[in-house]
């Protein structure tokens, strides 16, 4: 295998507890969808869970399938670097825009 | 730029991680912005629509089916690394099949989206019903076209190893790496894009 992949890589058994907790939190979510659409939940309760578990299942398949986990720091900075840039660029769009049509 | 070896392969860097898989990072990186561009733009429309709106988006989508997609596409990821890891142990039958499995997934995903494209412009969304769904069909279109590429990528890889007579050398385990990780990548982007089009209405 090519030079620089660590050996701390996971093993087979622990690639498949996290593909199954990955599904899980998967269910989780389409459960939440459905407990708002019956009532017992508001949406304004369900986003801040649904938005979790979606970093949450983000933040595992980037830590343990892209291996960031047992990666040099420099890989990591160079991915978080986008997704930080990304986030703050276009919360600003979405910001300005609800401002500029709400005046 | 310096070049080390490592069992007998020449290793290009200068930072700790082969320049290759350092460019790989940066382009995924990249794309952040490319996909966040996308799913701002259909944000911003979709804000533009009542809820009672008959082409108001989360009238058309159908949440059972767009979830077992995005369960196989995760599922994608599981067989992608556990190609990735049969590699690593030197198994180049498992490496294959997980490979092809990945390919099979990503094929299964991309007939739901076709499938899901279609019922929603026989149902009156089509690209040019409102702004929303050219921004829907425009994102969702794009991340289908990068699982596209990931399948051709997956079937080059599949194809080296069938021709060789050794499979996969050391060289292909850092292109299944790069591949796996821009496969990742494509489920990643999808997990925001479950969530934060599908499901937050």
């Amino acid at each position: 295998m090519a030079g620089d992949l660590s050996t701390k890589t996971p093993t087979t058994r622990m690639y498949i507890r996290v593909a199954l907790l990955l599904g899980l939190l998967t269910a989780i979510e389409v459960a939440l969808f459905y407990i708002v659409e019956l009532g017992p939940m508001s949406q304004g309760m369900a986003n801040p869970l649904l938005i979790s578990l979606a970093i949450a299942k983000f933040l595992i398949v980037v830590g343990y399938f892209m291996h960031l986990k047992y990666e040099i720091p420099l890989l990591s900075r160079t991915f978080a670097i986008g997704a930080i840039l990304a986030l703050g660029l276009y919360a600003i769009v979405i910001v300005e825009t609800l401002f500029r049509t709400a005046g | 730029m310096s070049a080390g070896t490592a069992h007998g392969h020449d290793l290009h860097e200068s930072t700790g991680v082969e320049n290759r898989k350092l460019g790989m990072w940066f382009f995924l990186s990249s794309e952040f912005l490319f996909f966040g561009a996308l799913i701002t733009n259909y944000l911003l429309f979709k804000g533009r629509l009542d809820q009672s709106d008959e082409l108001y988006p989360f009238n058309f989508y159908d949440i059972p089916f767009t979830s077992v997609s995005s369960f196989v596409l995760l599922m994608s990821s599981l067989t992608m690394v556990l190609a990735h890891h049969a590699l690593h142990e030197g198994d180049q039958e498992r490496t294959r099949t997980w490979l092809l499995a990945t390919a099979g997934l990503g094929l299964v995903f991309l007939g739901g989206q076709y499938f899901e494209f279609t019922e929603f412009a026989l149902n009156g969304a089509s690209l040019s019903a409102a702004p929303v769904w050219s921004a829907f069909f425009v994102l969702t279109g794009f991340h289908g076209a990068h699982v596209l590429i990931g399948v051709v990528m997956l079937l080059v890889l599949f194809g080296t190893s069938l021709r060789s007579p050794t499979g996969l050398s050391e060289h292909h385990g850092l292109n299944v790496e790069l591949v796996g990780l821009y496969w990742h990548f494509v489920d990643i982007i999808w997990i925001v894009i479950f969530t934060i089009i599908y499901l937050i209405p």
